[in-house]
């Protein structure tokens, strides 16, 4: 898209930047200031210490604001926003690495662990892949449970059964709900796990390395104000997980999970299916 | 289709640049000028990952690089360590996030969101639970094998 506007505007200027973008830089400003003013709560849920960060203040101002909603944003100001969340984000992977960096020794001392956790990614077939079952969704569950469907997850399920697929409708869905829906409940879920306090510290904050950069970041947030004595090294560990889930997430899926899931799915689909042909819209 | 450095280093200063500023003097009460150094630092780490990311032929998210540089220059082989460990500790981690959720937050496609089955609400929530808690256990088993929690 970008190769097209450069035939267009052979030299774009700064200014020229800028006029295309104030609108949505300015009202990003904007939501970012009310966001921060709001700033983080804290209370109690039971035994849990539920933390809401300015982020999740900012993502439900954002999608109020959108297309779909108020309609403050045109469709192209949202398609740029979507966008420019891979370079927002730069800054905060800039931070974890410098707190890698800084924590090296921690980080080559708990390295098997970080390593070893990954195999835990199977844990997205577990329980969705049998109650998805029991709900009565068909092929789609295989898409759906087989990673936790971000971008690549869901570019590669496409790429195998095509992007009109059950599996690549189930991943989609995922796909979708699992930003506004995920990265709201992961924060809730890391805090609820921690009160148990039987996990470590540290073993949560690798936990978090679910492949999102924005739940990531949400979920080890709740847990470095939990546990303010680990903080650096929580927010490293997590980085380092979700770093290691972005380089080898995909083969881990294709090669691992996804063949699980549909050797699972052949052997408790007649077992658990018992609304049969109900749901079956025509799929070929 | 990636964008050009220049259009990318605009956009980073018009999103993350000076949003960061200004969480950090909200939110963590650091004043812009103490925030400056931080942020001008994270900022080119970023870049130089960026960059990096887009010579290197390989097939990995520019992300990883991001991580890799900064781990590379704040470590003990590298000279200038100690100055951008002291100056992005200034910048909250949490600073840097809040513009990365408005961006999402406003590219989200809510149509299509509600649009979803409650079906598959449940399903994904399982997903993130499972993948959550099965990592938490094999992290927690390998820091008990390797004595290294503590």
């Amino acid at each position: 898209m970008k190769s097209s506007a450069s035939t267009v505007h052979p030299k774009q200027t700064a200014w020229g930047h800028v006029k295309e973008n104030y609108r949505l830089y300015a009202a990003a400003f904007l939501i970012v200031l009310i966001a921060e003013l709001i700033g983080m709560k804290k209370f109690n849920a039971g035994p849990a210490l539920i933390v809401i960060y300015p982020m999740l203040f900012a993502i439900v101002i954002g999608v109020v604001l959108g297309k779909d909603i108020v309609k403050f944003f045109t469709k192209e100001e949202t398609k740029k926003a979507s966008s420019l969340v891979l370079v927002a984000i730069t800054p905060f992977m800039a931070k974890v690495g410098v707190l890698a960096g800084a924590n090296l020794p921690e980080l080559v001392n708990v390295g098997p662990a970080l390593a070893f956790q990954e195999i835990g990614h199977i844990g997205t077939i577990l329980f969705a892949l049998p109650v998805a079952l029991l709900l009565g969704i068909k092929k789609e569950a295989i898409g759906a449970t087989s990673s936790t469907c971000r971008d690549k997850d869901y570019g590669l399920i496409c790429h195998l059964y095509g992007s009109e697929s059950p599996e690549a409708r189930g991943a989609l869905s995922i796909y979708i709900i699992g930003f506004l829906i995920g990265t709201v409940y992961i924060g809730f879920l890391a805090s609820f796990v921690a009160s148990f306090q039987f996990f470590h510290p540290l073993a949560l904050a690798m936990a978090c390395g679910i492949g999102s950069g924005v739940m990531m970041a949400a979920a080890s947030g709740t847990l470095a104000t939990i546990y303010p004595e680990y903080a650096d090294q929580i927010v490293m560990l997590a980085g380092a997980s979700d770093m290691l889930s972005a380089i080898v997430g995909i083969y881990f899926t294709l090669f691992i999970s996804l063949p699980i899931t549909k050797k699972l799915y052949a052997f408790l689909e007649p077992k658990l299916s018992f609304r049969k042909r109900l749901k079956y819209e025509g799929d070929v | 289709m990636a964008m050009t450095m220049k259009n990318w280093t605009l956009s980073l200063v018009f999103t993350s640049v000076i949003t960061m500023l200004l969480a950090n003097l909200i939110g963590n009460h650091v004043s812009i000028t103490e925030s400056i150094p931080g942020v001008l630092w994270l900022s080119a780490i970023a870049f130089t990952g960026i960059a990096l990311g887009k010579v290197i032929p390989l097939k990995i998210p520019p992300i990883v690089f991001v991580v890799l540089i900064g781990m590379l220059v704040a470590s003990p082989i590298s000279p200038i360590a100690q100055p951008i460990i002291d100056s992005t500790a200034k910048i909250s981690f949490m600073a840097p996030i809040t513009i990365v959720g408005t961006l999402a937050g406003i590219g989200l496609d809510f149509k299509s969101f509600i649009s979803q089955s409650w079906k598959m609400v449940i399903v994904a929530i399982l997903v993130f639970t499972g993948t959550f808690l099965i990592q938490a256990t094999f992290a927690e088993l390998f820091l008990h094998m390797t004595d290294a929690g503590n």
